[in-house]
């Protein structure tokens, strides 16, 4: 008589992106997957919702650059629906009416920098070229699982050795570089290059998403090289935006894996990895059903995964400080907009080529630096960064005809807010958003139809992101490579047998790049499960 | 070939490498009368190259005083266990976790201790790397963890009592342009501690500036230097007021952008390096104030800086151009009530008459009725040259190509605080360089 319960090879805990990359290529190396996802749909944070009628959303992350070229290729992704439009330009409106666009046609963006400054768009090449270089210098070790520089066993020493070499072949100059990038501010290391202020401040906003850091911090320089590996690849204006939403992205890479042979289960959420003598044996479910599985992956964050999921009775007590030191300090928020009617912007009227790309609010690094300051003593900053895109203008399906989706990317929005999170907090952020946006656009008040408010104790809360944590850990360098997301267990491995790690809170990090997932699955694959 | 070297300014670090290449050269010292606070460790190493007699080194005991909320001190003693009685007063659980404290920080500390008494390490090479594993398991992942940290992430790690974490985190944030919360502040805190015993967390003050200037063998000159002379890519000498001295060798103590830009002539340099020189970060933040006081304040020495959120604060003042209005200040009484305060953070460039204002009111609880009768400012100035953050730290300071004491010019040296190890270490630096610059001997 066959058995009712079925046994995997491995079972994946969550269906984010990155579970789900994980599940598809071991599936596609024959093993038998399950992925359980707790919410009704997968995709974690890369989700698709029609939160008012007609008006569809990415209601978290909500653009897509970074999702490893590789993984496309390897699964295939375009042909289980994935279309990836791009977008054509940034506009920062300034204070004083005037406006900084910055387009991907060299010549226009050229041109457009010229008007504000000769230097600064003679200087705009070079810089290109220098971060493209340690773009390429990183890129490498992307996928790589990082060796532990304190272990002794041979095959660690080996890795060690290869890495030296690595950068010993890289030059000292660009060594150097690399050096620079991972110490400094962004503001100082912009400062290096450039004297536009909206220009400075617009590219130094990428140094600080997702951190508690403001630009002037040393160690924001990295995070904006993080974002400029999205122009990697051949595809020089690789930040873009997916078709029907950035749950299409999610949608597309569970297509592949259950193509390859995966099951994946949705509204099942996990109560605990099921251990026994040492080794994950498979999982428990909130129903009390257990699920067994020759190995099991987490693909939920380190706090969650080790803390909730395995239990400190189970863990070293090192393993277990290093994980409560381990800091998440979420600090964005979203504003999601249904629209009557397009914004108008003051310095840039009409309906232009600009409303097809991005608009960020980022007029002077002092203004960003004064965001941040709010927020370091636990509040939200009264002007906000923000970023901010219109995909019902590259992708109509978004929105009823005629009306438009407005995706409001914020900052600083800190989960530790003075006094917590409250329904009044959460309006009273989306009051700044919306007053500090109509100085630029006057009609946007009058043009919204409705408002959707997602601050960092609701990431947490839907989707599980401890603190909502967009990189499920802050990308600062004391949490990155062999520290992500601690010492010694930065390889996927954990101290449990059989259980693995695939989230953003390992190493190379966040930001709907799926490097983690797919790294995951060749350890796990590498150790012959 | 002359055997006559130049020696440039008159910093601690100007000193010793003037006294190290007496032995084998006819040294002069040009602009020799810098003033000097004498604060730094002074490495053993030195005195020992130097014979040193007569060298005074302060140990103040407690080496740091707070003044708590709502009246009382918090006092920390060289005798950690003596500290953790006076934490225990304030909280218990910081008091449990100071020993151990303590022993981590040091035995980082000592790691850096050996790193700067040379030439900056090779990140690559395989001597920093066994090195670094000699350091433990433990001691190497608190070294990576460190390094780049806040030192309000290291503290918040540890502490809980406001005053422990202010007072402590101060020595992260001293002379810098950041806050404690800024990433790199914690490798500071680091720096404040190297050469200290396990538990003091303040570099000491030592009597090395007088002695040296004291010190025959070497020629002071008062003049100023107006050039380098250059030939064939070669130092041939310096010009001091209009008159040329010949010289094999000069070893130049001045900030890296006066000696190559403006000293030397920049068209013998790579553009690169020039666009480097530029780009130095040298901002200067706290200011020196000297209060004249009709009778004893209520302190012999003191830091006011109550807590973490009270340094950002002094901080954000500083990122807008404003001098803080709550500074962070360490005080010293002498028995003439003169009080010497260090004031940070102030604008180079700020007026004297708000300095001592914003002094005399953050000040006002513990100068009592104390009356100041005069008050004297020096402004603010950057003592590490360069400012010691970890872009411009060991292997990078202060610019990669320059970091091995020597310049493309061949002869000329720098071997100012701009050089590796930095400022707080008395001397170092001037050291490192003169042992490069003689075992470069032709």
């Amino acid at each position: 008589m066959r058995r009712a319960v079925t046994r995997y090879d491995a079972v994946v805990i969550g269906g984010g992106h990155n579970g789900l990359v994980c599940a598809a290529y071991l599936a596609r190396a024959g093993r038998k997957v399950l992925v359980l996802e707790r919410r009704e749909r997968v995709g974690g944070a890369a989700m698709t919702e029609e939160v008012f009628p007609g008006f569809r959303f990415s209601v978290f992350s909500y653009v897509v650059s970074l999702l490893r070229p590789e993984i496309i290729r390897d699964l295939e992704l375009p042909r289980h629906g994935l279309h990836i439009l791009p977008l054509e330009s940034t506009l920062t409106p300034l204070e004083n009416g005037d406006y900084l666009a910055q387009w991907n046609d060299h010549d226009q963006n050229r041109r457009e920098l010229a008007r504000h400054s000769l230097r600064d768009a003679e200087a705009y090449d070079e810089f290109g070229r220098v971060l493209h270089h340690m773009a390429r210098a990183i890129k490498p070790m992307l996928a790589m699982a990082p060796p532990d520089p304190t272990s002794l066993h041979p095959g660690e020493l080996a890795s060690l050795l290869q890495l030296r070499r690595y950068f010993k072949d890289l030059g000292a100059e660009r060594f150097h570089a690399l050096h620079k990038l991972l110490t400094m501010s962004v503001a100082d290391y912009l400062d290096e290059w450039f004297e536009t202020e909206a220009l400075k401040a617009t590219k130094s906003a990428s140094g600080i998403i997702g951190t508690l850091l403001g630009p002037r911090s040393p160690g924001t320089a990295y995070v904006l090289l993080h974002h400029y590996m999205g122009e990697l690849d051949g595809v020089f204006r690789a930040w873009g935006f997916a078709k029907g939403g950035n749950g299409s992205v999610s949608a597309a890479i569970a297509a592949a894996a259950s193509a390859h042979g995966a099951e994946i289960r949705t509204s099942t959420a996990v109560s605990n990895v099921l251990i026994k003598n040492g080794k994950a044996r498979g999982v428990v479910l909130e129903s009390g059903e257990e699920i067994e599985g020759e190995v099991v992956v987490s693909g939920a964050d380190p706090r969650r995964t080790f803390l909730s999921l395995v239990g400190e009775k189970h863990l070293p007590s090192e393993l277990v400080e290093s994980i409560r030191r381990f800091r998440f300090r979420g600090s964005s928020a979203k504003v999601n907009l249904a629209l009557g009617e397009l914004p108008n912007f003051t310095c840039l009227p009409g309906r232009g080529p600009h409303l097809r790309g991005a608009v960020s609010i980022s007029p002077s690094v002092e203004y960003l630096e004064r965001a941040y300051d709010d927020a370091k003593y636990g509040e939200i900053s009264r002007r906000p960064y923000m970023d901010i895109v219109i995909p019902s203008m590259i992708d109509p399906s978004m929105a009823p005809p005629g009306k438009h989706v407005m995706s409001i990317f914020v900052q600083y929005a800190p989960y530790h807010l003075n006094g917590g999170w409250t329904d009044a907090k959460r309006e009273a952020l989306g009051d700044a958003v919306v007053d500090t946006l109509s100085q630029y656009a006057p009609n946007l008040k009058g043009a919204i139809l409705h408002r959707q408010v997602v601050t960092p104790a609701d990431i947490e809360r839907i989707v599980g992101l401890s603190e909502g944590n967009i990189f499920q850990g802050e990308l600062t360098l004391q949490q990155m490579f062999f520290l992500r997301p601690a010492p010694a267990w930065s390889k996927y491995r954990t101290p449990v047998a059989g259980l693995f790690q695939c989230g953003s809170g390992t190493h190379p990090g966040g930001g709907v790049m799926g490097a983690s997932g797919r790294n995951a699955a060749f350890a796990i694959l590498g150790a012959g499960a | 070939m002359s055997s006559r070297a130049i020696v440039i300014g008159g910093g601690v670090n100007s000193l010793v490498a003037a006294h190290m290449l007496s032995r084998s050269h006819e040294v002069i010292l040009c602009e020799g009368d810098s003033p000097e606070d004498g604060l730094g460790w002074v490495p053993p190493q030195i005195a020992r190259a130097l014979r040193l007699e007569g060298l005074k080194i302060e140990a103040p005991d407690p080496w740091a005083v707070a003044p708590l909320p709502g009246g009382g001190r918090l006092e920390l003693w060289r005798d950690v266990a003596r500290s953790a009685e006076s934490i225990r007063r304030v909280s218990p659980p910081d008091a449990q976790k100071w020993p151990q404290f303590c022993t981590r920080m040091a035995r980082l500390a000592r790691f850096l201790e050996k790193a700067y008494l040379e030439p900056p390490p090779d990140p690559l090479g395989v001597r920093f790397a066994l090195r670094a594993r000699l350091l433990g398991r433990q001691g190497l992942v608190d070294l990576m963890r460190l390094l780049p940290m806040s030192v309000a992430e290291l503290l918040d790690d540890w502490f809980e009592n406001d005053t422990l974490k202010g007072l402590l985190g101060a020595a992260g944030v001293m002379h810098l342009q950041q806050g404690p919360r800024s990433g790199g502040t914690a490798f500071r805190f680091l720096h404040h501690h190297v050469g200290s015993p396990p538990g003091i967390f303040r570099p000491p003050r030592s009597n090395l500036h007088a002695l040296l200037a004291k010190r025959s063998g070497v020629e002071a000159r008062e003049g100023k230097i107006t050039s380098l002379l250059v030939h064939e890519g070669r130092i041939r000498g310096a010009v001091e007021d209009g008159k040329e001295i010949e010289a094999s060798l000069v070893l130049s103590g001045a900030h890296p952008r006066r000696t190559l830009l403006e000293l030397a002539d920049p068209a013998w340099l790579d553009p690169e390096l020039v666009r480097g020189l530029r780009h130095l970060r040298d901002r200067g933040v706290a200011a020196r104030v000297a209060l004249h006081l009709d009778r004893a304040p209520g302190f012999t020495t003191l830091v006011h800086a109550p807590s973490l959120d009270y340094l950002e604060r002094a901080y954000d003042d500083s990122k807008y151009g404003r001098i803080s209005q709550r500074p962070y200040i360490e005080a010293y009484c002498d028995a003439q009530h003169l009080v010497e305060a260090q004031v940070q953070y102030v604008p180079p460039g700020t007026d004297t008459r708000a300095l001592a204002d914003v002094v005399a009111a953050t000040l006002s609880e513990q100068l009592g009725d104390a009356v100041i009768e005069s008050v004297e400012v020096t402004p603010s100035c950057q003592p590490h040259q360069v400012e010691l953050a970890l872009d411009q730290a060991l292997w990078m300071r202060p610019l990669p190509q320059l970091a091995h004491y020597r310049t493309p010019i061949a002869g000329l040296w720098l071997c100012g605080a701009a050089m590796h190890p930095g400022g707080a270490i008395a001397g170092a630096a001037g050291y490192n360089c003169a042992r490069a610059a003689l075992a470069n001997r032709p």
